[in-house]
């Protein structure tokens, strides 16, 4: 698994627009058509179906990791902070 | 400090980030990030005590979503409570700009991100843009392989269980321009349109900064699980 390139893509240059087409699949931008393309790629091609699960799981991955909880005082400061601010815009 | 409208208006006029060959009825199968809607509201009529009410129980619910993104940003816990403050009182100096039942959470997030702008790279003296050309086309080639991106399972799982401090550090290894559109992406969920509004970059922009990003990314990650996923292969 893995170690060969798609049997579809000639050259690296094709190999890095297929990727880039996997992102584009998960960020949710493709029309219907190119949907459909890449469901069909992805249940053929052993190596970007594996890709695809990489790209999964580092998504995941990052989510997970990058969320933080604020200090528990800083939503105080922000509330003290602003009840200070006289909003003089519509005046 | 001033808010700008310039730092603030541009939510207001999404027609001019029309996606360029994004089928915008497809981009909506997404899930929309959760927002607060409000009803009609006179927001020139609203007294400054209704508006603060509002903007504490409609906005102050993301203060840990912006601290999380301004960790990514400066790196350091107190710069990134700082930047959060200063972020939430630029909102609500201008939060008669903000359009009721428009994207909330996106708005919040381009204040931060111009107020992280403005204030902490100009103190660093570093323009936003100073690592693009240092992306060599061949880390990108490399990161499309997939002889090189390609993990095996045991890597995969590695990956998996990469301990969070890994992860973010190798956030922190690609550029900035990168590394922010990818969390936005990633992490918030936002469409390509929402990160080229809170970026003020054109489309075709945001997509290939999250083409790039990830790319690196997947590298940098792969490193570490190969790593990780060796050293508990050689423990065992």
């Amino acid at each position: 698994m893995g170690t060969e390139n798609c049997r579809d893509c000639e050259s690296t240059a094709e190999a890095v627009e297929r990727l880039e087409r996997i992102y584009e699949y998960l960020d949710g931008a493709l029309s219907r058509d190119d949907i459909g393309e890449v469901q069909n790629h992805l249940s053929d091609c052993p190596e970007c179906a594996s890709d695809y699960d990489l790209e999964c799981l580092i998504r995941s991955v990052v989510k997970r990791s990058c969320t933080e909880q604020a200090p528990e005082t800083l939503k105080l400061t922000i509330i003290q902070r602003i009840s200070q601010i006289k909003i003089e815009a519509r005046h | 400090m001033v808010l700008t409208s310039m730092n603030v208006a541009v939510l207001d006029r999404p027609a001019k980030y029309q996606a360029v060959g994004v089928d915008s009825d497809v981009m909506s199968e997404r899930p929309a990030p959760a927002s607060t809607l409000s009803e009609e509201i006179d927001v020139s009529a609203e007294t400054d005590a209704a508006r603060r009410t509002r903007f504490e129980s409609e906005a102050l619910q993301y203060v840990d979503q912006l601290y999380s993104a301004a960790m990514r940003m400066t790196r350091n816990p107190q710069d990134a409570e700082d930047l959060v403050q200063e972020a939430y009182t630029k909102a609500y100096s201008a939060f008669h700009q903000y359009r009721p039942g428009t994207n909330l959470k996106a708005w919040l997030y381009r204040i931060l991100t111009n107020t992280y702008i403005n204030i902490y790279r100009k103190k660093q003296r570093q323009p936003l843009q100073a690592n693009t050309d240092t992306v060599e086309d061949w880390q990108m080639a490399q990161a499309a392989e997939h002889t090189s991106s390609g993990l095996r399972s045991a890597e995969a799982e590695a990956l998996d269980h990469l301990p969070d401090n890994d992860v973010k550090e190798a956030l922190q290894q690609i550029p900035e321009e990168f590394r922010l559109a990818v969390y936005f992406s990633d992490v918030e969920g936002f469409a390509y349109k929402e990160i080229a509004e809170i970026l003020n970059i054109p489309i075709g922009t945001v997509m290939s900064r999250l083409h790039r990003g990830r790319k690196l990314l997947r590298s940098l990650l792969s490193e570490y699980a190969r790593e990780r996923g060796f050293t508990r292969g050689k423990e065992s």
